[in-house]
């Protein structure tokens, strides 16, 4: 059974989680040998082309030693076989249409989204 | 080709992305595939005659099966009569029968 | 006799945030209704959805106190669809995952919830006739 694992959102725990915890779950789901893709839409196509690791927290004396890192995430996926879609389109609205791509993301445009979604058996959106 | 069942919590008043949600679904249907979709939560509302909202107006018209979910409706005193004309009233179970059929079905 | 096929449902959603939540467990009866197993994996915020020790209570601006109140609680809500599950044959089996319960705090579920993590997620979803995810916003 092949998911196509859609993630349509960003940034909303990745400072306490220390990750986004869609990624985090499809890595575990794939080092169980889930036959996965993911297709970062909405604002979740900033993961397709952050390059640093995520700006750690301060808080009165507490201070965040291990902030998320997405591009090592977006990037140990591919390297783990999960082929990586952002859409084309959600990167120019958002003004992220000319910066260079995580290595290994594919864009896809919106109107190629059919094709996509029936490579899979089933569509998991989060 | 295969059958698609969105359901759809979201909508376009509050939720920019269901603008996304709504031609993600018209895509498939123009592909050939076949499209329906469960309104339910405040996904209901753009269904309520007068309301203004040319996006889901435009949805209406793509030959999409929509269904409203009887209570959510209710939730907001939305009477059968009051939907709009391509709306029809539609049960939570429509899904488990969806995916019971093997359908791709996704919530938005 | 047909086989009794079995669905697999995520969720993400602590209890009373999000109308979600009603939606889902809406979906949960629905299934049992239509004879069909169900597994839930609760990732996240769903992890307390389970949580043993939620409490009614009164309520002085609606006027009533905590037996009137009658204040539904989730766990209450799992209770009520296992049983249903039972009466009927059906199998209701539902995991938190892990590691959300250890940063919840939310150790201590109900009878019939158990603990896992994202292979089991995988593994319900193999295993299932087909799965529903639905995320948090």
């Amino acid at each position: 059974m092949k998911v196509l694992q859609v993630i349509d959102q960003a940034f909303r725990t990745n400072t306490e989680e220390q990750d986004d915890t869609i990624l985090w779950l499809i890595g575990s789901m794939r080092g169980v040998g889930a036959d996965l893709m993911l297709l970062l839409s909405g604002h979740s196509a900033y993961y397709a082309v952050l390059r640093q690791r995520q700006p750690p927290l301060s808080l009165a004396e507490w201070q965040q030693t291990q902030p998320a890192d997405i591009p090592k995430d977006v990037t140990n996926l591919i390297t783990k076989g999960v082929p990586i879609y952002v859409i084309k389109e959600d990167l120019e609205e958002r003004g992220l249409g000319k910066l260079p791509l995580i290595s290994g993301v594919k864009v896809v445009a919106r109107n190629a989204l059919a094709n996509l979604y029936e490579q899979a058996d089933q569509v998991w959106n989060w | 080709m295969s059958d698609y069942l969105f359901i759809q919590s979201q909508d376009p008043f509050t939720e920019a992305r269901t603008q996304s949600h709504y031609q993600l679904a018209q895509t498939l249907q123009q592909a050939g595939h076949k499209v329906s979709m469960l309104l339910v939560q405040n996904g209901v509302i753009p269904a309520r005659h007068g309301a203004q909202s040319p996006l889901f107006d435009e949805l209406q018209q793509s030959g999409i099966a929509i269904t409203a979910d009887i209570f959510s409706l209710a939730q907001r005193e939305i009477t059968l009569q009051e939907l709009k004309s391509h709306v029809s009233p539609g049960h939570i179970d429509t899904v488990i029968d969806a995916m019971l059929a093997g359908h791709k079905v996704i919530w938005n | 006799m047909s086989e009794t096929k079995t669905l697999t449902f995520a969720f993400m959603d602590p209890p009373f945030e999000n109308e979600r939540t009603i939606t889902f467990f809406r979906l949960l009866d629905a299934a049992l209704d239509k004879g069909s197993n169900v597994r839930i994996f609760a990732y996240e915020g769903a992890v307390a959805l389970a949580f043993a020790k939620q409490q009614p209570h009164g309520n002085a601006v609606h006027g009533r106190e905590t037996v009137e109140e009658d204040h539904p609680l989730t766990r209450d809500w799992i209770t009520a669809l296992q049983h249903k599950a039972r009466v009927k044959g059906l199998n209701f089996e539902w995991i938190n995952c892990g590691l959300c319960v250890d940063e919840r705090g939310v150790n201590e579920v109900i009878d019939g919830c158990g603990r896992g993590g994202p292979p089991d997620l995988w593994r319900y979803a193999s295993d299932a006739f087909n799965t529903l995810t639905i995320g948090t916003r």
